[in-house]
């Protein structure tokens, strides 16, 4: 955490975050001018932070600079996986990361403390505090009385995903078949071009991140068309669980693959308007990813199974 | 004349070392342009679905409650782990007596969901991946082939050591352990035989559940650890493999927090991970050594707290890829594991808690591709040292490593299917 001078301020590297999905909603395509006052007005920020925002787009070369013209998109901004891969990651990035990692591990306790964790990491008091705000927003940890804060509850053993497999499955079908559901389509166009190529890889070369970073995107898109707001955000807040280290287990390329066939079905019919094929077809996919599987089993050992929820 | 894509059913025993052995054929099977379909207990629905074979689940009687299989789960652990700490002579009532009991109860009620199902199916030829005998498998008059995923041992011999004794073959307690054996399992034994006479099978000597199949047998004993028979198994109807690993998805070695030194993978299988106590134990000195351990704790992640900086805990990894990247492989003596960590070249630290286990153990040792240490009997002084001579041990490592370029050229999972198809072109 030392090196956390050198890097970029966290607020530029969200507003420079915000300016590429407000390019992608907006569907700029490489070359597209960035007047910096249309760009300030439609992030709703001043037109200051946003030069810096840019000028840090700049150096990793998503965006590019003419005295003459200005900023203008350097990429392709549809292609999220791109975007995510230029920005850097800033010192409470690399904080939240280590900490979630370390919880995964049981290496932190479900109690952690500002002290402890700037004991354990190297790091500043104020690193420390954004990262623990930035993993409370996320509805990843609690305030507890006193100076600690309390993990919640993360669908990393059995039970814990057999009930997030539940409310999934409750909800999910529900963001399509709620009157105004609405499919980003630029969006849903990436996720076709990544998930197409993914399921072309050979086993031996699968990506397990990059199928874990679709299938997250791919269900997020279903959760953000909602049209009911409340569903949308209890989904969101959900599928954010997911993002944390440990949870996808029990995988092997074969139902990878099958995973991402299914979420192509279900993209075809969410393309063609056919939204009650898509729910059920979204409702099939979701319980073939969680079949039962063995908890325990042994020579002699009673059949005792408990659930394991696998990508989907 | 044979046909050209035959349907094989795989029937493995509700543990996931055969069902993923069977796993591993089946993938071969298949790239051959065989049907093959699983027959497997009830809760194993899933796993073989998952490699993309059908599946065709045995019906049950009773299925538990989440809660009833909790705390049935938690007596069962808690009646067992201290049997685990004993001498396999020790476990022979305690573990081993009421084991077969369970197998036995298991043969009863599969008989006739077992039969439905052969014939529904027709197979061409069935795989049985077990250690009793399902009669309606003997009397279906299919084919049938015996895989041996145990440890050599499970085929009796004056040159091998008995089953499950953990013995050296020329052991001097050998006719001891052979008499207590057969008396600790004799109601079982006897019970199972009245099984057979009703399904018109004759009776099994003593002390066998199992009869060599009078079509195929496949024996998982790598040529590394193999034994010399005082009878040599005929070798148009045994073959032996080096090993079957199936094939699985690649694996990122994470990263820790104190990121360096060699890769020590320890899984003691899915009822091993139960001993916490043990685990707990082995973390305290992982924590003092110069290693990164990969730790499989099964679905109790939330049993264990402060975990050291250079050990990662996780539910569930790859297995076969994962041994591929580490420098050793503490493991429970299990023959899948044994036979993976051989495939790979990893030296074996084997500390076995039944079973198998035991014997694979003791020919670790003999034959010099790891250690044995009990479960029980050690200091974390004599952990840190084996677990340091063992990383340290290049002689060992380079003999593993031509062993395991032997094994990659001759894949079991390829000569077992091969056998498997020529059983029905004969």
């Amino acid at each position: 955490m030392q090196a956390a001078a050198r890097r970029p301020r966290t607020n530029h590297l969200d507003l420079a975050q915000r300016i590429l999905d407000v390019a992608r909603q907006c569907g700029f395509e490489r070359g597209a001018h960035l007047p910096e006052q249309q760009i300030a007005s439609l992030c709703n920020v001043s037109r200051t932070p946003v030069r810096a925002a840019l000028r840090l787009l700049a150096e990793q070369g998503v965006v590019h600079w003419e005295a003459a013209a200005g900023y203008s998109l350097a990429i392709d901004a549809t292609a999220p996986a791109a975007i995510a891969a230029e920005l850097p990651a800033s010192a409470e990035d690399e904080l939240v990361e280590a900490i979630l990692r370390d919880r995964s591990a049981r290496r932190l306790d479900q109690t952690v403390t500002v002290s402890g964790l700037m004991r354990r990491y190297g790091a500043e008091r104020k690193t420390v505090l954004k990262a623990l705000q930035r993993l409370t927003e996320e509805n990843l940890l609690d305030r507890a009385p006193g100076q600690s804060w309390l993990f919640r509850r993360a669908p990393d053993n059995p039970e814990a995903q057999g009930e997030s497999s539940e409310f999934r499955l409750l909800l999910e079908p529900a963001a399509i078949l709620t009157p105004g559901f609405r499919l980003d389509g630029a969006r849903a166009t990436a996720l076709r071009q990544g998930m197409e190529a993914l399921a072309a890889l050979p086993d031996a070369a699968f990506d397990i991140r990059e199928f874990q970073r679709l299938d997250i995107d791919f269900h997020g898109m279903i959760a953000d068309g909602s049209a009911n707001r409340f569903i949308a955000d209890a989904l969101s807040d959900h599928l954010r669980l997911r993002r944390l280290p440990g949870i996808y287990v029990g995988v092997n390329v074969y139902r990878l693959k099958q995973s991402l066939r299914e979420h192509l079905a279900i993209l075809d019919h969410l393309e063609s308007l056919q939204y009650e094929v898509a729910a059920d077809l979204l409702r099939v996919h979701l319980r073939l990813s969680r079949n039962q599987r063995p908890q325990a089993a042994s020579r002699g050992a009673p059949a005792l199974f408990g659930m394991i929820v696998r990508p989907g | 004349m044979h046909k050209a894509n035959p349907t094989i059913v795989l029937f493995p025993e509700a543990s996931f070392g055969a069902a993923l052995n069977c796993v591993g054929i089946a993938q071969a099977l298949r790239a051959r342009g065989a049907r093959p379909v699983f027959i497997c207990h009830a809760g194993f629905s899933g796993v073989f679905a998952d490699y993309g074979f059908q599946e065709y689940q045995l019906p049950t009687k009773d299925p538990l409650s989440a809660s009833e299989r909790q705390s049935y789960w938690q007596a069962f652990v808690r009646r067992h782990l201290p049997h685990f700490r004993l001498s396999p002579a020790d476990q022979l009532e305690t573990y081993v007596a009421p084991t077969w009991e369970a197998i036995v109860d298991t043969a009863v009620s599969a008989e006739a969901p077992l039969r439905q199902l052969l014939a529904q199916l027709k197979p061409d030829a069935v795989v049985l991946d077990n250690v009793i005998m399902f009669p309606a498998i003997a009397a279906s008059g299919y084919p049938w082939v015996r895989v041996v995923s145990c440890a050599e041992t499970e085929l009796p011999d004056a040159r091998v050591p008995p089953y499950l004794s953990g013995l050296a073959a020329d052991d001097a307690g050998r006719a001891a352990f052979e008499a207590h054996y057969l008396a600790a399992v004799a109601p079982a034994h006897e019970r199972f035989n009245r099984l057979r006479a009703d399904a018109g099978l004759p009776p099994l000597p003593k002390g066998s559940f199992l009869e060599v199949s009078p079509d195929l047998n496949l024996l998982l004993t790598p040529s590394i650890v193999r034994r010399e028979r005082a009878a040599p198994l005929d070798p148009a109807r045994f073959i032996y493999l080096e090993g079957c690993v199936r094939s699985e998805g690649p694996f990122e070695v994470p990263v820790f927090p104190r990121n360096g030194g060699p890769l020590v993978y320890l899984s003691f299988g899915s009822l091993g991970a139960m001993d916490v106590g043990l685990i707990e134990r082995m973390l305290t000195v992982f924590d003092r050594l110069p290693a990164r351990f990969l730790v499989n704790v099964g679905g109790l992640r939330d049993a264990y707290r402060a975990v050291p900086d250079n050990v990662h805990l996780d539910a569930w990894f790859p297995q076969p890829s994962v041994v591929g990247k580490s420098d050793l492989f503490i493991h429970h003596g299990g023959n899948n594991s044994f036979c993976e960590a051989l495939r790979f070249g990893v030296p074996s630290l084997i500390m076995p808690y039944c079973w198998d286990g035991h014997d694979n153990a003791q020919r670790a040792e003999e034959t010099g591709v790891g250690r044995h240490l009990s479960r029980d009997g050690w200091t974390e002084e004599v952990l840190e040292r084996t677990i340091l001579g063992l990383l340290a041990d290049d002689a060992m490592r380079a003999r593993l490593a031509e062993n395991a370029a032997d094994m990659a050229s001759r894949p079991g999972t390829e000569m077992a299917a091969e056998a498997i198809l020529s059983l029905l072109r004969t």
